[in-house]
């Protein structure tokens, strides 16, 4: 840019065009400041009329969200000694002792297994058929690629009826497998259009010269490509973890228990009379907070992970 | 298309190079890096999708296995397309695709604009404002049905403090009127961000010699907007509300998680109503040719898609 | 406009992806148009024929 420009905005419209944009990210921001909030509420505080802002915050949110509980007698809390945690503690205010973990934390970790094997799965296979496409001639190149995005539009609930057929003949419904297998076969779209874009970017000089000095087709792919495109590659991975982290139809319709990851699990989580909303505020904040902070480390790439590499920025 | 600059490329390396040096060919390496993916693709996508096109025509139930198949010919796609409660799922679907497309451009690209007036610390206002989008849709609409509880929910108290009327007086998803714009209202809340993306890297790619130009010209601000900035972001603008469409085309898991597509069936989507003859009715091949109705037109719209997509790279 | 005439007879690329792409557009506003049941029993026929006609004639010279 040249020191002066006419087409350079004025300090007001600058002014203007600020307080504008925050106003409406302050907005944006509310429904998921209240997520948070709301897990450190008491269940009365968080039903309270008005909406209370300022309130005493309180764990009993996330230690609903952990464990399971049974109200007991007074003979049975006596039984059962003072509180020895500050957990208990919690519990006893409402005569309850603690009966056992929950099943948030088997879904969490269903989420992190399926999240991060199908990621893992979808970025091997997704970079090598990327290698491929980018650098030698695949026959009907085009259609395939044309094909393998297609894939990744059509309606989950569509794709989950044949799906759901076939892992119940191969006794794969409600496994991790089965879910990987899916992720991984969803996720190649994106992986492959997009580490696709990045490695067009690199000069195909560098692997001549590598292929010149003794290398071999497979070493000049992973000692000079790879190193090369390892930012893309990362930003691909995490778009991929982000897409089967937040995944809900297929995870609703194929998975009920050994396998059952968050999204479908959070809403289920019931407390005496309706939702517990600061157990599922509590369990929403510790599922998205991973997402958000990827949000600011993906920040330059995310043009291009949404539009599949078309848009470069 | 005519052969890419890395095709140009890699016909101009000597063929025999690899070979010569030692190791696999150039052909062998690139079956042994695609067929994974082939495979993997047969298996999970086109094996299916021949299966479902095969259902389609049959009157199978997965809830019944041991009723006989019978061959029904088109009876499935004749029953679904003269279908007037299905007719009205669509409608249903059309109003929810049209309002938000409206509304996330109109304000997704207000929002480009006023951000790419490039004031201090726009590049972290962005950032905030792109959050929603990245979320767990499921999760996220199951939250919403708290701040649209009457009483209690934060929406409703704002709204109601902001037009002096009873939070309590009306809900937002129990109301036969209201559910429609509920989803509308959240799934705007989510996607915005997304076509604010899209016109920011439309409007930047716009030189600013261009403007410069204009300036010279002496034409006024208004001209230069309707003449210059709008038909430049126009093919992003394409691309984002193709991409809308496709999306809330086939929306399911926010809606389902919000209204469950009720009351009654007011909002009940195309997703949803297939998910309830297919998981609910189990009525496996009539859902088949239901599915393969929207495979083609999402196949279709992709295809279109992919044409923006490629004008797009052009620029 | 009458390039696009003379492009659809010397089956150039161009004017008929323009074409087929017309014809899915159409198919997806009578799937969901509120008008006329009969539109809507039609619409899956033009869709796929629309469909069809790109993948067909993305194959064409440009």
């Amino acid at each position: 840019m040249s020191s002066y420009s006419i087409t350079e905005p004025s300090k007001r419209q600058k002014w203007v065009a600020g307080s504008l944009v925050i106003f409406y990210a302050v907005v944006t921001l509310m429904p998921l400041l209240w997520i948070i909030a709301t897990g450190f509420k008491s269940p009365s505080d968080a039903i309270a009329y008005p909406p209370k802002v300022v309130f005493q915050p309180t764990l009993e949110g996330y230690v609903n969200l952990f464990t399971t509980r049974t109200r007991a007698t007074p003979e049975m809390l006596v039984q059962a000694g003072e509180p020895k945690t500050w957990y208990d503690r919690i519990v006893r205010q409402y005569d309850m002792v603690i009966a056992g973990p929950s099943r948030y934390g088997e879904r969490f970790l269903n989420s992190v297994i399926i999240g991060f094997g199908s990621t893992f799965f979808a970025i091997v296979l997704g970079t090598a058929a990327a290698y491929a496409f980018s650098r030698f001639r695949v026959p009907l190149k085009d259609d395939l690629l044309f094909f393998i995005l297609s894939t990744r539009m059509m309606p989950p609930i569509a794709v989950a009826i044949p799906i759901f057929l076939m892992f119940r003949q191969l006794g794969l419904n409600d496994t991790h497998a089965g879910m990987i297998l899916l992720y991984t076969a969803i996720n190649l779209s994106l992986s492959i259009w997009l580490i696709h874009g990045f490695i067009n970017e690199i000069p195909i000089e560098y692997e001549e010269a590598a292929l010149l000095d003794g290398y071999t087709r497979f070493q000049a792919f992973y000692k000079v490509v790879l190193p090369q495109a390892t930012t893309g590659i990362a930003s691909t991975a995490i778009f991929c973890l982000i897409f089967a982290w937040n995944e809900y139809a297929l995870a609703a319709l194929l998975t009920s228990g050994t396998a059952q990851t968050a999204p479908p699990f959070i809403p289920t989580i019931i407390g005496t009379g309706g939702q517990d909303w600061p157990a599922v505020a509590a369990g929403a904040t510790i599922f998205l907070l991973p997402v958000m902070i990827f949000t600011i480390l993906l920040r330059k790439h995310l043009l291009r992970g949404i539009t599949f590499g078309a848009v470069r920025k | 298309m005519s052969p890419t600059h890395f095709e140009r490329a890699a016909e101009a390396t000597p063929p025999m190079l690899a070979k010569k040096i030692r190791g696999l060919s150039d052909r062998a390496i690139a079956w042994i890096f695609v067929a994974p993916t082939i495979f993997l693709l047969l298996a999970i996508n086109i094996f299916p999708l021949i299966w479902t096109i095969r259902l389609s025509f049959t009157n199978f139930r997965v809830n019944r296995p041991n009723a006989e198949v019978q061959f029904v010919g088109l009876d499935n796609y004749r029953r679904i397309l003269s279908d007037s409660d299905i007719w009205l799922t669509m409608q249903t679907t059309a109003h929810f695709l049209i309002w938000t497309i409206l509304l996330q451009v109109l304000i997704g690209f207000s929002l480009a604009y006023l951000i790419n007036k490039k004031f201090r610390g726009n590049d972290l206002w962005t950032t905030i404002i792109v959050f929603p989008m990245m979320l767990s849709p499921a999760v996220v609409g199951n939250f919403w049905t708290f701040l649209y509880q009457p009483q209690i929910g934060l929406f409703n108290y704002v709204v109601g403090f902001l037009t002096h009327t009873d939070p309590s007086s009306f809900s937002m998803i129990g109301d036969v009127n209201l559910a429609p714009w509920a989803i509308v209202i959240v799934d705007t809340w989510m996607w915005t961000p997304f076509v604010m993306l899209i016109c920011l890297a439309g409007l930047r790619s716009i030189p600013g010699s261009i403007y410069e130009a204009a300036e010279c010209d002496r034409a006024s601000k208004w001209r230069q907007f309707w003449t210059i900035t709008l038909p430049m972001v126009l093919p992003f603008l394409m691309l984002a509300v193709l991409f809308r469409g496709i999306e809330n085309f086939k929306m399911f898991d926010l809606v389902v998680q919000l209204t469950g597509g009720g009351p009654g069936s007011i909002t009940e989507l195309t997703s949803i109503n297939l998910k309830r003859e297919a998981f609910e009715k189990w009525r496996t091949g009539y859902s088949s040719a239901y599915a393969v109705i929207l495979f083609v037109t999402v196949f279709g719209l992709a295809s279109i898609y992919v044409k923006a997509l490629n004008k797009v790279k052009e620029r | 406009m009458s390039s696009f005439i003379s492009g659809l007879m010397r089956f150039r690329r161009g004017a008929w992806e323009m074409l087929a792409s017309i014809m899915i557009a159409l198919g997806v506003v009578m799937m969901m148009q509120p008008f006329a049941l009969s539109l809507f029993s039609y619409s899956f026929l033009v869709t796929l024929i629309g469909t069809m006609m790109f993948i067909i004639t993305s194959h064409f010279p440009e």
